[in-house]
């Protein structure tokens, strides 16, 4: 998956306009809550078939760590 | 000694027998003196729970209850090498953590499947002539959260609290067939599906799930216990309810 797909697929859980996230932001500075955690991990699952577990996304502190959690998944 | 939840001479088909709640309760069954048949999708690990078990007579089934139609079928089959059995527990089941704006109709559709609908089909599998026993008894596995709510819990809590009307309709409408049909709604048990849910949710709040237990986190003996109090003769006058095995959860 593409890097701007991937930040799509984030606008739309995080229910923001699409484009709005450029992949830089710290989790606390957009709408990061526990919810937003659960649905990231169902996001994983779904799109990349990764089991992620919640303390593996609890250390990421920026759109950017989530982006690592991914890994070779996200292509630039 | 009286034991009043003795099984001797009943044939018990257990669902999800390969771990947790269903494994414990097949266990159980065999030292109550029953005779369990095992049913789960994983074979060594049915055979697993078959080598805990006591006595002899047990039964292995390795079935996918995702042929929901072939169910009754299939209990037939099975009951003509066995004979008419006493009664079955369904435990098996599948949990799912998940917001609602990214629930699907499939997902929907698939935790019905294995939550309720093959539940259903395993009792119109059981009622058929020959297949039970005169008296018997069915146990769905249910959960608090069929009863009370959690944030990304409506597919789970739905299918969950779905098993406690079938349970109403179905005891009404069986009861003349001389089947009860009751559920049994656990909180959180020391099981492998509570420790996949424990990967999804931030140690804070589990732990403030924990301390939501005034007892502690059950055990799976615990839901077992109750189960088969509904199943023995222990249970032959209740029918249609739900039987609550939560340490305290629900209280508050």
């Amino acid at each position: 998956m593409k890097r701007v797909e991937f930040l799509k697929l984030l606008d739309e859980l995080l229910e923001l306009e699409p484009g709005t996230l450029r992949g830089n932001e710290a989790l606390d500075s957009i709408p990061w809550d526990s919810l937003a955690l659960i649905g990231f991990l169902a996001m994983a699952d779904a799109h990349f078939g990764l089991v992620l577990t919640a303390k593996d996304v609890l250390k990421c502190e920026s759109v950017a760590d989530l982006m690592k959690l991914i890994g070779d998944r996200i292509s630039n | 000694m009286l034991n009043p939840m003795a099984m001797t001479g009943r044939t018990i088909l257990v669902t999800g027998a390969s771990a947790g709640i269903g494994r414990e309760t097949a266990l159980l069954l065999s030292q109550l003196g029953g005779q369990v048949i095992l049913v789960a999708r994983d074979r060594s690990r049915l055979e697993e729970t078959h080598s805990l078990l006591v006595g002899t007579g047990h039964r292995i089934e390795s079935r996918d209850l995702s042929m929901l139609d072939e169910i009754p079928n299939w209990l037939q089959q099975i009951t003509t090498e066995t004979g008419p059995i006493s009664g079955l527990v369904h435990c098996a089941g599948m949990q799912m953590l998940i917001p609602l704006r990214q629930v699907t109709a499939v997902q929907v559709g698939t935790m019905m499947n294995i939550n309720l609908t093959a539940a259903i089909m395993l009792a119109r599998g059981l009622r058929q002539k020959g297949v039970h026993a005169l008296p018997a008894s069915i146990v769905f596995v249910s959960s608090v959260m069929g009863i009370v709510g959690a944030t990304g819990r409506s597919v789970y809590s739905s299918s969950k609290g779905a098993l406690i009307a079938l349970a109403k309709s179905l005891a009404l409408e069986l009861s003349k067939d001389g089947l009860r049909v009751n559920c049994v709604a656990p909180a959180f048990v020391k099981t492998a599906m509570l420790e996949q849910m424990q990967e999804l949710t931030a140690t804070a709040q589990f732990e403030a799930i924990e301390s939501a237990h005034p007892l502690g986190i059950g055990q799976p003996r615990d839901v077992a216990n109750a189960i088969a109090f509904l199943l023995a003769d222990t249970g032959r006058w209740i029918t249609g309810t739900t039987l609550v095995v939560d340490g305290g959860y629900m209280a508050s």
